[in-house]
This record gives structure tokens, C-alpha cells and sequence, in this order.
């Protein structure tokens, strides 16, 4: 009742006064107390509580009056928003803190308070950790343990649908979970570069809080900031920013820093400077088992061979594989018919005619020998250079591993006559994807240009 | 209105109540100066509706009245004004300024819509008289620690409060803190002053302000000094509590000549721009000797020794050289003392004095 009444109060003197002291003066003022012997109302500071005592004092009375209000006088007091008790000083243990004060509480920029962006239904718990990606998950982990001090910057790098995304949502809710008083803030790069692009076209303030505010920063996807210079420079400010004051900064790319195309040489460094970890295809029992664990988050045991045979058929990437999985489930649930290999097996067909299939080994050598600057001829020459040799060696893996061409075949597709060769290379690249960084890279590249 | 009224008194009145105008959108009117007869003596104030100053400056009135000018516009032109007396006259919201050599109109506005300037109540507030060095090396030593993130308006302030009968300023911004005993007290007070006007506070100060006085209530408080009255609002909120937070006592202790310390950390810092400032100090305690050091890959590394005086054992602590540098160079005393306490905990500095009233601490940096 008390509020309504000093809204219409408030209303009146709107109109009877200008706009901008109505917007100094009024605005954030409020009635605590409408009983006329002890008639309070509320204003922001000092300024205006002097300012109403002096000059609004009879306005606000007239008002009052003619809504029908008549108070004997009126108190006006500043607001404050904590009483000030005397804290209590006894305790002298030590915080183990490594800031003095813990920083600001969520609670006190209540408007401007970020959003974390973070999924909660991505934890460790529901990670499926196998050889390909357990150097991430452990990585991911300790800087969940210890934010800001052990890889700093983390920079977790792979193909799509490999489990980054999931992986460095885990690590700030983990954060989150642990020291609710964290800010953490997830963004796509995406995100970052529309803020920024706004923060400039309507000068809008609040971009460097957001950004520099916050004790954990994950950007996902940063490959897409590439050729965005001003975008990559204020990067680098927020980055070096939150890098002195020991903030964590987790990154995700589809490729590492330093296969990003036009992306500044400093910011590459410093991508560089923590600690960089690629996340691969999961090997067959990973698969297994996220395909085991996911059929039991819907609530449904799987057949041992089901399982397998989705695992064999959909190697590249996870969330084809989920799909899949969703595919199947959905439609044994629809039609009433078991999730069983033959349902599994009518219905990957499905999945499979998604990828062009027309392959041929013509395409592989030429895809192989473009990748690498080499003419076909070259690679099915006898040269024994080393920039031809291994682009060769691939182009023969590639035949084995994406055709299943038998050995004598793969050999005489270029030009060789003794199919030893062509055993040989395909053993070289397989042993050089698990030791060789870049052969890796390039492979698997290759692999996707082929499809495309 | 018309005065007669020295260039000195109104150039010194001019200067410092402009700065705290404001130019921001939504009241033009607080970009003006006040100037106002008040019984013999003219009033020049102005406000930003955070601070408030006021000088009352000598004059003799004519002609009682106001008006407020643009008060960039007026400070220039008064400051270039030779010393000599200047009669001025408002009519029709206009100022006369005439001096014996030169006459001009400045276009003012009326005083209707300045807002009104806080005033305190002498009898319900607490109020303290403060020698002008003790503030001004008080304030100097604290306003160092408080914080510029306005995300958290309480530490952008200096928290005076009253604790076991002593008066003391506080301040840090969550990685130092500096705590300055500055008088006895027998109320008690509990409140938050901007830095931005304990810094407009310093600056009004002159070399012959003897004293000054500062009066609290629970909103407000007014710093006097002689005919100038600072008015501020307290910065809403509860400082933390930081007693806690200060060591009882440290592992390792050791005194230095703080002068030959400040240059030895300057060396380190050349080092230190790669690492954030951060420069590791090494106390071994056998030998008495603190060694700094601190190394940038790109550009090189130093070390160097210093004698100390110490106790405890040996350690080893990064420490950000800025903070060192902002720390030691309010201070006045010729020795230090620093306690340690491994390599985490808070680092003491304290000055070695025969009552030392100033303790600052700053967080080590993780290495």
C-alpha cells in the first residue's frame, strides 16, 4: 500500500519537474515508513537526503496531501544496503588464502553478474576416459584441483565431437561445485568476438569487466577468432590480464596454435605457453564403452555384439556415434522391437550412406599428392626424396586404412611391383600416427579432405 | 550580488573546488561553481554528488546574492588574472569581473537548481583533529592498497575504524593490505571513505593547513581544514574483516635498510617485467644475507645481496615488486623489519620505529 502510494507521489512530481532531476533526485528513492507521526522515506545519498530536507521538503508534502496523506513532518534517511555491526575480531587463524580477501561475493554486482554459460550436465563423472584422451582428462583434472597454477594456460585441441567441449565444461563446473565463490565464465570464441564487435559499434562499457573479471575463463572453439585481428588483439590484452593475476584460462581449438592460419604470433605463443593437448579418436573399447554408458543413461542394457558393431562402424567422431546410439534407441522404442545387431545393422546403413562412398584410389593419390604440393606423377614415380617419400607412404596407408585394398593392389595403384613396399609404408605411417605429432595432424586431415 | 575579493584567495578557492565538478550528462548544473555571499565572506563551492568542497575565502560584500558559473571557464580565466583585487558583480545571471585592467561578463545560472551542500551536525557527529603531517602520511601510507575494481566498491575505499581505543586506517585491494594506527579514540567509528576524496583532501592540503578536522556520522564525513570544507558520502557496505588475515607472528625475520633495499628492488624489477614484477627474495639466515633475484629469459637475470640483520630460519618468497616498490617508498623510517612465513603465507613489513604505527602486508605470488 505504502508503495503504491509513493509511485503515484513519484508519478506526480515527474511531471512537474524536469527530466533530469527527476532522474538525479527521485529515481531510487522509497517509502519505508507511511505512518504520519513518523513519516521515512528513503534516498540514495547524503546529497539527496540534504537536497529533499531543503528544496523537495513542501513539494512532497502538496503531493502527499493531495493523495490524501498528511504527515506531521518527514524523515528522510540515506539508504544503506548493510548495517555496519562490529565485526567480530577474535578469531586469529590464518585464512589459507592466496588473496587476502576472497573476492568479490556473486551476490554484489547482482545486475551485472555474469553468467558462468556452463552446462551442468557435463562433469567428470559422466567422461569416458580411454588411451586417446586420458592425458587431457588428467590435465583437466589438475587444473580443476589447483585453477590458475598448475597449465596455464590449458589448451585442448581435436576434432570435432571428441569430447573438448565436454572435457573443459567438466573442469569449471568442477571449479564451480567446488569454490561456489569462483567466477567462471564459458564463451564460445563466438561469443567473445559478437561482445566485443558491440562493445565498440555502441561504446557499450562492461566488456573488460566481463572479461576481466572473471578467476576461470574458458573460450571454446577459439580457431574461429583466426583472421579477426582487432578481435585477437583485445584477446590478448584479456588474456595477459588474466595471466598476471593468476587467473585460469582454458582454450579449445580443432587444431593447435600453431596450425591456426592467421593467428598473431603473440597470441600463438602464449597459446603455447601452458600446456597444449590434443584429444584423439577414441580407440575401440573407448568407444564400447561411451556407447555402454550412454545406453545406460537412457536406461537400457545393450547386447555385447550391438555395441560392438556400432563401435566398428563409426570411428571418426563421438557425437556420430551418440547419434547412432539415439538412432537406435529411438526406433526399437518406437517400433517395439529389440535394440538388437540386426536393427543396429539396418539402420547404420543409414548412418553410413551419410558419407560419399564413391572413393576411389585415383582420388586418395590425388588428394594425397594436392595435400602435400606434389603432382601424382611424382608420388607414383620412383624418386626416393624424402618430401615425396612420406606423402607416398601415406597415400598407400590411406588406400589400406579408407578402401581395404589388398597389398599387390595398393602397389601397383602406384606403380610399384612388389607389394612388400606397400606393406612396409602402411606399417611406417601406423607406427608414425602414434609417435609423430605431425604425421598425425596430416593424416588426419587428409582424411577429412577426402570425404568432403 | 557584488564582492570585492583578492585574485589569490579566489584563484586558490577556484582551483580546488573546480576538480571536484562533474561534467557528466544529466545535471549541467553540477559542472558549475557556486558562488554565494555568506555574511562577510564569499562561499565558492561546487559538487559531484559524491564529494562535495566548499571554500568560504574573505571579501567584502556590498551587495549580498549568488550565482553559479561554468566552472572550467571561470577557473581559467581568474588563474590568469594578475594579483590584485577583482570586484565582482552578478545581475540578470550574468558575472561582472572587473579588475583594474580588465573587465569581462561571463554568462551564468541561477543558484536555484545547485543542488544543496550536505552539512553535518557538529553535535551528533564524532569528530577528530588531525595534525595535517599525520594525515597526510597516514592517508598516503593506506590509499596505496585500496583496489580500483569498482566490481567491489568496498575496497576502493579506506576503512577508518576504531579498535581497542585507537583510531586506524586500513585499506587493500585482496592481495596487500596496509593498516595505519593514526590516533586515540574513545567513540567508536565505523566507515568507508572513497580514495578519490582522501586523495582531493591531500591535494587541498597546504604547506601552513597545521590541522585539520575530520567529522563522521554514519553516512557522511566532512574534513575541515581551515576555511575549506570537504563533504563526502561513506562507501556503502562492510569492509572484511581483516585482522585475521595479519600474521601474530612470522617464521622468519629480518631488518634492512630500507633506502638500499628500494634501489636493490628497482635493479630486480628491470628483470621482473616478464614474470608480472614477481622477484624471489631469499633470506639465509646463517650467513645474514637476503638475496634478490629474478630472471627474464628474454632479456637476462640479476641477483643481488644485501646485508641483514635476522632470525628464524632460511626462506625463500616471490613477492610482486611493484607492491615492494608502492610499499617502501611510504614509509619513513631508515630500518625495516619483514617476517615470512614460507612460501605462502602473508609476507609483514613493518617500519622500525620507536612507535610503530604502520604495518603493510602483501601476498606472495605463486611461483
Amino acid at each position: 500500500m505504502s508503495h503504491s502510494l509513493w509511485q503515484s507521489v513519484l508519478g506526480e512530481i515527474e511531471l512537474s519537474v524536469s527530466h533530469a532531476t527527476y532522474m538525479t533526485w527521485f529515481k531510487n528513492t522509497e517509502l519505508i515508513n507511511d505512518a504520519p507521526a513518523n513519516f521515512t522515506v528513503a534516498v540514495p545519498n547524503i546529497f539527496a537526503q540534504r537536497q529533499f530536507e531543503v528544496k523537495f521538503d513542501s513539494q512532497v508534502k502538496a503531493v502527499l496531501e493531495k493523495n490524501g496523506v498528511k504527515p506531521d513532518a518527514i524523515t528522510y534517511i540515506v539508504k544503506t544496503a548493510a548495517k555496519r555491526p562490529v565485526a567480530s575480531r577474535e578469531t586469529t587463524h590464518h585464512l589459507p588464502a592466496d588473496r587476502l580477501v576472497a573476492p568479490a561475493k556473486k551476490s554484489i554486482p547482482s545486475q551485472s553478474q555474469p553468467v558462468s554459460g556452463l552446462n551442468p550436465r557435463y562433469s567428470f563423472d559422466n567422461f569416458i576416459v580411454g588411451s586417446s584422451n586420458d592425458l587431457a582428462y588428467s590435465a583437466c583434472q589438475a587444473v580443476a584441483q589447483h585453477p590458475g597454477t598448475k597449465y596455464n594456460p590449458l589448451f585442448l585441441y581435436g576434432g570435432v565431437g571428441l569430447g573438448k567441449t565436454h572435457l573443459i565444461q567438466a573442469v569449471g563446473n568442477e571449479i564451480t561445485k567446488k569454490q561456489p565463490d569462483t567466477q567462471v565464465l564459458y564463451i564460445s570464441s563466438e561469443t567473445f568476438v559478437n561482445d566485443f564487435l558491440e562493445s565498440i559499434r555502441f561504446k557499450k562499457k562492461g566488456f573488460a569487466t566481463k572479461y576481466r573479471n572473471v578467476d576461470v575463463l574458458i573460450v571454446d572453439d577459439m580457431q574461429f577468432i583466426a583472421g579477426k585481428e582487432k578481435t585477437q588483439e583485445e584477446f590478448f590484452h584479456t588474456f595477459n590480464a588474466l595471466h598476471q593475476a593468476n587467473k585460469q584460462i582454458i582454450i579449445s581449438s580443432d587444431k593447435p596454435p600453431r596450425n591456426i592460419p592467421t593467428l598473431t604470433e603473440r597470441l600463438r605463443s602464449r597459446f603455447e605457453w601452458g600446456m597444449s593437448i590434443d584429444i584423439q579418436m577414441p580407440d575401440f573399447e573407448t568407444r564400447c564403452a561411451i556407447l555402454e554408458a550412454k545406453a545406460a543413461q537412457s536406461g537400457v542394457e545393450l547386447e555385447r555384439e550391438t555395441v560392438e558393431y556400432l563401435a566398428n562402424n563409426i570411428k571418426t567422431n563421438i557425437r556420430e556415434l551418440e547419434g547412432a546410439l539415439n538412432q537406435l534407441l529411438a526406433y526399437s522404442e518406437m517400433r517395439g522391437i529389440p535394440a538388437d545387431i540386426s536393427t543396429a545393422e539396418g539402420l547404420i546403413g543409414n548412418v553410413r550412406r551419410s558419407r560419399p562412398q564413391h572413393l576411389t584410389p585415383k582420388q586418395i593419390i590425388d588428394k594425397t599428392a594436392r595435400h602435400f604440393q606434389l603432382s601424382p606423377a611424382e608420388i607414383c614415380s620412383a624418386k626416393r626424396d624424402k618430401h615425396i617419400v612420406t606423402p607416398r607412404q601415406i597415400a598407400m596407408y590411406l588406400l589400406r586404412s579408407e578402401l581395404h585394398l589388398s597389398f599387390p593392389k595398393i602397389a601397383s595403384e602406384l606403380g610399384r611391383k612388389d607389394h612388400t613396399t606397400a606393406i612396409h609404408s602402411v606399417e611406417k605411417i601406423e607406427k608414425a600416427i602414434k609417435l609423430d605429432f605431425l604425421i598425425r595432424e596430416q593424416v588426419a586431415e587428409l582424411r577429412d579432405k577426402l570425404y568432403v | 550580488m557584488e564582492v570585492i575579493v583578492t585574485q589569490e584567495n579566489l584563484s586558490f578557492a577556484l582551483n580546488n573546488t573546480s576538480r571536484v565538478t562533474s561534467t557528466k550528462a544529466g545535471l549541467p548544473i553540477l559542472g558549475n561553481i557556486l558562488l554565494r555571499t555568506d555574511k562577510s565572506r564569499l562561499l565558492v563551492a561546487a559538487t559531484n554528488l559524491e564529494v562535495a568542497a566548499s571554500h568560504r575565502i574573505g571579501a567584502k560584500v556590498t551587495k549580498p546574492g549568488s550565482i553559479t558559473i561554468p566552472a572550467r571557464l571561470l577557473n581559467e580565466f581568474i588563474q590568469n588574472l594578475p594579483k590584485e583585487q577583482l570586484t565582482l558583480t552578478a545581475k540578470d545571471n550574468k558575472l561582472h569581473i572587473s579588475s583594474s585592467t580588465s573587465s569581462s561578463t561571463i554568462n551564468g545560472s541561477p543558484d536555484d537548481e545547485f543542488p544543496e551542500l550536505p552539512t553535518i551536525d557538529d553535535k551528533k557527529a564524532v569528530k577528530y583533529t588531525i595534525t595535517a603531517s599525520d594525515f597526510k602520511q597516514s592517508v598516503s601510507q593506506t590509499i596505496i592498497a585500496a583496489s580500483g575494481d569498482s566490481t567491489r566498491p568496498i575496497l576502493t575505499g579506506v576503512y577508518w575504524h576504531s579498535f581497542e581505543k585507537k583510531l586506524y586506517l586500513a585499506a587493500t585491494d585482496g592481495y596487500r593490505l596496509a593498516e595505519r594506527h593514526i590516533t586515540g579514540t574513545s567513540s567508536s567509528v565505523n566507515a568507508v571513505i572513497p580514495t578519490s576524496t582522501l586523495q582531493e583532501v591531500l591535494r587541498t592540503l597546504r604547506d601552513e593547513t597545521v590541522e585539520l578536522d575530520v567529522l563522521f556520522d554514519e553516512t557522511q564525513v566532512t574534513f575541515r581544514l581551515d576555511e575549506v570544507e570537504i563533504t563526502s558520502r561513506l562507501i556503502d557496505g562492510n569492509f572484511p574483516d581483516y585482522r585475521q588475515l595479519i600474521p601474530a607472528a612470522s617464521e622468519t625475520n629480518f631488518t634492512i635498510n630500507r633506502t638500499e633495499l628500494i634501489r636493490v628492488i628497482k635493479i630486480a624489477s628491470l628483470f621482473a617485467r616478464e614474470s608480472g614484477g614477481g622477484i624471489i627474495l631469499n633470506v639465509d639466515s646463517d650467513k645474514n644475507t637476503l638475496t634478490i633475484n629474478s630472471i627474464a629469459s628474454e632479456i637476462g637475470e640479476n641477483s643481488s645481496e644485501i646485508p641483514v640483520v635476522s632470525s628464524g630460519q632460511a626462506a625463500s618468497v616471490s613477492l610482486n615488486s611493484r607492491y615492494l616498490l608502492d610499499a617502501l617508498n611510504v614509509m619513513s623510517s631508515d630500518e625495516i623489519s619483514f617476517g615470512f612465513s614460507g612460501k605462502l603465507a602473508p609476507c609483514v613489513i613493518h617500519e622500525i620505529t620507536k612507535s610503530p604505527a604502520y604495518k603493510h602486508i602483501i601476498m606472495p605470488l605463486k611461483s
